[in-house]
């Protein structure tokens, strides 16, 4: 490792409480979560030299993990295509250590989006970044980021207030 | 006047510019159908945020300490009481060449890693120098970091104190949390108290400070977001501080 893989390896375990939320709230359980964690982690140190200081280190993660996300996606679509014609539930939504009643509703909810919508939720309402962050993370103009927001917003309230009407 | 959903959005997240933001804050005032519209957009972002917090305290898979530790695990599963140091704070300039870490000092830091990954704490003398260990998958203050949370109070701290104390308040569960500063290492973060250790469970990138001007104390947003899912009414005050510090942090004492 040189000098600036070190350092930045150093600050990624740091980071790590926080990748994992953001990929949680991608992933439907939490060990697909780790799994895109794991991605993620090894691209960054490989990548390290691709790495500004002084930039942001949650950002430029979580751009790596962006990437990482949708590669997986589309490599499960695939051999969903192949294998699983319909929903069969080969991927639990529920994982053991999920006790926890509002992360499960929520999960479900956030299943249901888009991807690209879901990844602008993601940012700014689970990981508190600015619409211009999170526009610079998905590589995406901030018009298109509201938008996603918006769209991504009103069907997460629609299905929340489906599941547990008040 | 009537706004449409992606306007009242954008205020509801404070991403709204001057003067369309006090138009709506006027409006908001004249007609509740228009404030309940903003009040959904809130309790959705704070519904979302809050099922997603507790996965900050859950524990870290090994796999993924060794991940970022940018070694391949091989550690056998399951061992217990694993520590591993992850955050060192630089040493001070007269110490290490130039201000910056040498191939010497970063060589030690590689060696401390792995070994640290390797062995259990026992068996290697902890670093002085390290600020945040990893231990049975929970991040914890150590070193300076842990002394100045155990007992720096932000009223008598110095601007040139290398750890610098925000917050500090009582979470919804009764423990005491405090919300702080690297200064060289341009971090921040908040450490709750949970059985005799300060756990961190979240940091970020701080706001370097420009031109030596001694920057404020406001938490990065991330961090600002944890705090408020945890607070309980209102940060302490000055004597409340120093109160809690008297009882050793322990919420049953205060």
């Amino acid at each position: 490792m040189t000098a600036d893989t070190e350092e930045i390896s150093v600050r990624l375990v740091a980071l790590l409480p926080r990748l994992r939320r953001f990929a949680r709230s991608l992933s439907r359980n939490q060990h697909d979560a780790d799994d895109l964690v794991q991605l993620a982690v090894e691209r960054a140190l490989r990548g390290a030299g691709q790495f500004r200081a002084g930039a942001n280190l949650a950002a430029w993660m979580f751009g790596i993990m962006k990437n990482a996300w949708i590669d997986t996606c589309r490599a499960r679509g695939r051999r969903a295509e192949v294998a699983l014609p319909e929903d069969s539930g080969e991927h639990p939504a529920v994982s053991p250590g999920d006790t926890d009643a509002s992360l499960w509703s929520v999960s479900e909810a956030m299943s249901k989006l888009p991807e690209d919508q879901r990844l602008a939720v993601a940012l700014v309402l689970v990981e508190g970044m600015s619409y211009k962050e999170a526009a610079a993370v998905l590589e995406i103009p901030i018009g298109t980021l509201t938008s996603r927001l918006a769209r991504g917003r009103s069907a997460l309230a629609a299905a929340l207030s489906a599941e547990a009407p008040a | 006047m009537n706004y449409d959903d992606e306007t009242l959005m954008a205020y509801a997240d404070g991403e709204l510019g001057e003067p369309l933001s006090a138009e709506i804050s006027s409006a908001i005032e004249r007609d509740p159908a228009l404030a309940r519209r903003v009040e959904r957009h809130r309790a959705l972002r704070a519904e979302v945020a809050g099922a997603y917090s507790t996965v900050l305290e859950r524990p870290i898979p090994e796999r993924l300490l060794a991940a970022a530790n940018g070694s391949v695990a091989s550690t056998p599963a399951g061992a217990p009481q694993r520590r591993v140091e992850v955050l060192q704070f630089p040493a001070r300039p007269a110490a290490a060449e130039g201000g910056r870490w040498g191939a010497r000092e970063w060589a030690a830091l590689a060696a401390s890693l792995v070994l640290g990954m390797l062995l259990s704490w026992q068996f290697i003398a902890p670093s002085r120098r390290a600020m945040v260990t990893a231990s049975n998958g929970a991040l914890i203050a150590s070193g300076a970091l842990a002394r100045a949370l155990d007992s720096q109070l932000a009223s008598t701290q110095r601007p040139e104190d290398p750890v610098q104390i925000g917050l500090t308040f009582r979470s919804q569960d009764g423990t005491y949390c405090r919300s702080f500063t690297l200064r060289r290492a341009a971090t921040a973060g908040l450490a709750c108290r949970a059985s005799g250790e300060w756990r961190i469970p979240v940091t970020a990138a701080s706001a370097t400070s420009g031109g030596g001007v001694r920057q404020a104390a406001s938490p990065p947003p991330v961090v600002l977001s944890v705090i408020e899912s945890r607070i309980a009414g209102d940060a302490l005050d000055a004597a409340g501080e120093e109160n809690a510090r008297l009882g050793g942090w322990d919420p049953k004492r205060n």
